[in-house]
């Protein structure tokens, strides 16, 4: 099977020479500096851990560390795709590109690879940082394989967002400002229309408490809620580490979250934050792609 | 007939470009497309091309219609357009085989036609230079030989000699009528009339989207001449040879410096014959004896007022 062109020239280009060696290894620098600092501050305050490592810290800087790679993902993946196609416009290359007997899906397809082959290699590059909390146990690595899978749908929901705006908007800079203010709102919109919601349920009286079903139904498009399932590893060691050390907003959401679920039976008590919100990535992902191609099809566009 | 165009209406908000265009082309021409700046070439081109939905009217190449099967029909077209971008950090011949990946070219055919084609266009000495490094005339060369990687029958050439050096012009030149020599049906516009006049089997003249004249050079020449233009060339009796012209019928105003003779007359080839039996009758020493034909800058001028939509 041949490769993707698109993401064949891509792989070739950027992997040439050393700016991506530099990149790469500027940001597992960056992960580990990360990492190193919050081991230090730690052992400097928690005078019991001074001889050695506390497992514990282990796990709330693999906390760290992931929510780390989740906003650098939400901060790259846009910058990388809601420039794909338009800047092959402004590049004029765009039309040279679309008189080849290579489809419009397939350009929108080899463009969204190019971010995910990108990210993937991110994420590979970082493992060996990750891993060090493998050093001190309560993480498995199924939880991280199954984290790396919500990267890559993540990525994909992120990928193909840009992409469609970038297809849109045939400017670079319009692209990326409305890709990042459409990415906002996935992501925090869900949260404030939530929270609106729980206000006038209080505010009518009544007086039961939200079930997960009802969170979900709020929450799914967000990628914030997906990723809550492993801010905790799903796990009860990491509520009581979260509860411990205070761990702000998002802690204690990924606490309500999981309480929630816990209390649901039967289908819905597998249908975990990440496997819910992964869902909708993927179907959100797929309608983007199909909108992308109707729009970047010379015969169907208007000008 | 390669490509048949018919009715072709193109709007842009309310702005007629292109307005029911008929056009066609048979297989092995290269048909020359002459208008001013904005008359709707390069609209028409791209909607030939399939990068444009026309508002209403058809166009088949080979017999396929493109708004219905677009992707059958872009194996068929070679499109280089009037401006366009390269990768400038790419090689000439990864360049050339991005191209061909896009066209489902396999890798180990797509070798030897890179070197093929290099070749034509002559840039086989830059093969592993990097893009960003070539000329203007080169990077023309290569979007040339980037259009021919999937051996088209039929190329659209928006403007391919545009921003070119004389050496560059004459380089493109060259390479066009190899393709000539090829078979391939070509659509080629530009705004060096005399260099489509040399090249075109036929030309078409479009104006404020409309195609005014549609047809082979000469018949084009021929038919918006007013009067043919006669140049003789004496060795003697120059004043005897103007004054036996004037006599004769059909003969219009004569001119004449160092023994040529400019004449405008009216009639065909008879009547040229007749002015040459005639001046061989009565002993003028005849060195060269030619039809003047009508400029293609002059027939363009004469059909085309300038407007544009």
């Amino acid at each position: 099977m041949n490769m993707n062109p698109i993401l064949q020239k891509d792989i070739k280009t950027k992997l040439r020479g050393w700016r991506s060696v530099v990149l790469i290894c500027s940001y597992v620098l960056l992960l580990t500096l990360i990492l190193l600092v919050y081991f230090i501050g730690n052992n400097m305050v928690a005078p019991y851990s001074r001889q050695s490592f506390n497992p514990r810290m282990a796990i709330n800087g693999y906390n760290i560390l992931i929510t780390f790679q989740f906003a650098l993902l939400y901060l790259a993946v846009p910058a990388i795709t809601a420039t794909s196609i338009s800047s092959e416009r402004e590049r004029q290359t765009l039309d040279l590109m679309l008189v080849t007997k290579t489809p419009a899906r397939e350009i929108i397809i080899g463009k969204i690879m190019v971010s995910l082959a990108h990210i993937l290699l991110l994420l590979i590059a970082s493992m060996p940082v990750i891993g060090i909390v493998f050093f001190f146990g309560g993480i498995n690595f199924l939880d991280l394989i199954k984290l790396i899978f919500f990267y890559v749908l993540t990525s994909l929901f992120v990928a193909s967002s840009g992409v469609f705006f970038s297809t849109i908007f045939k400017r670079n800079i319009v692209s990326i400002i409305v890709t990042y203010i459409f990415l906002g709102l996935v992501t925090f919109g869900p949260f404030l229309v939530f929270l609106a919601y729980a206000l006038i349920r209080e505010q009518s009286g009544l007086s039961t408490a939200p079930t997960y079903k009802n969170l979900v139904a709020y929450l799914f498009p967000s990628p914030v809620f997906g990723f809550t399932s492993f801010y905790f590893g799903g796990s009860n060691m990491y509520s009581m580490v979260s509860s411990y050390y205070g761990y702000g907003m998002l802690s204690s959401i990924a606490g309500e979250i999981e309480n929630l679920l816990a209390a649901e039976t039967g289908f819905w008590k597998h249908m975990k934050p990440w496997i819910v919100n992964g869902t909708f990535s993927v179907l959100f992902s797929t309608l983007l792609v199909f909108l992308s191609s109707i729009a970047l099809n010379p015969i169907r566009r208007k000008k | 007939m390669m490509v048949h165009v018919d009715n072709l209406t193109k709007r842009f908000n309310g702005t007629l470009a292109v307005d029911r265009l008929n056009m066609e082309i048979p297989e092995g021409e290269i048909y020359g497309f002459v208008g001013a700046n904005g008359a709707g070439k390069t609209t028409t081109m791209r909607i030939i091309a399939g990068l444009l939905a026309p508002t209403s009217g058809k166009v088949y190449i080979d017999g396929i219609d493109v708004s219905k099967e677009p992707l059958e029909v872009k194996r068929h077209i070679g499109y280089m357009p009037d401006f366009f971008g390269v990768y400038n950090d790419l090689k000439v011949s990864e360049y050339m085989s991005f191209y061909a990946g896009l066209y489902g070219i396999s890798k180990q055919k797509c070798m030897g036609l890179i070197d093929s084609l290099l070749e034509l266009v002559r840039l086989t000495n830059k093969k592993e230079a990097y893009v960003d490094t070539l000329s203007r005339g080169m990077k023309q060369r290569l979007c040339l030989a980037r259009s021919l990687i999937h051996d088209p029958q039929f190329l659209i050439l928006d403007e391919p000699a545009s921003g070119l050096d004389p050496r560059a012009r004459v380089e493109m030149k060259e390479i066009l009528r190899e393709l000539r020599s090829l078979g391939k049906t070509v659509l080629i516009s530009s705004h060096i009339l005399h260099e489509l006049s040399e090249l075109c089997t036929s030309i078409g003249i479009i104006e404020a989207g409309k195609l005014v004249a549609s047809g082979s050079v000469q018949d084009i020449t021929l038919k918006m001449s007013h009067s043919n233009q006669l140049k003789i060339r004496v060795s003697e009796k120059e004043e005897e040879a103007v004054k036996i012209l004037m006599e004769m019928p059909g003969i219009g105003s004569i001119s004449s410096v160092s023994g040529i003779i400019d004449v405008n007359m009216e009639g065909g080839e008879e009547a040229y014959v007749r002015v040459l039996k005639t001046l061989v009758e009565k002993d003028i020493p005849v060195v060269s004896f030619h039809p003047v034909e009508g400029s293609l800058e002059s027939v363009f001028m004469q059909l085309t007022k300038g407007e544009t939509q």
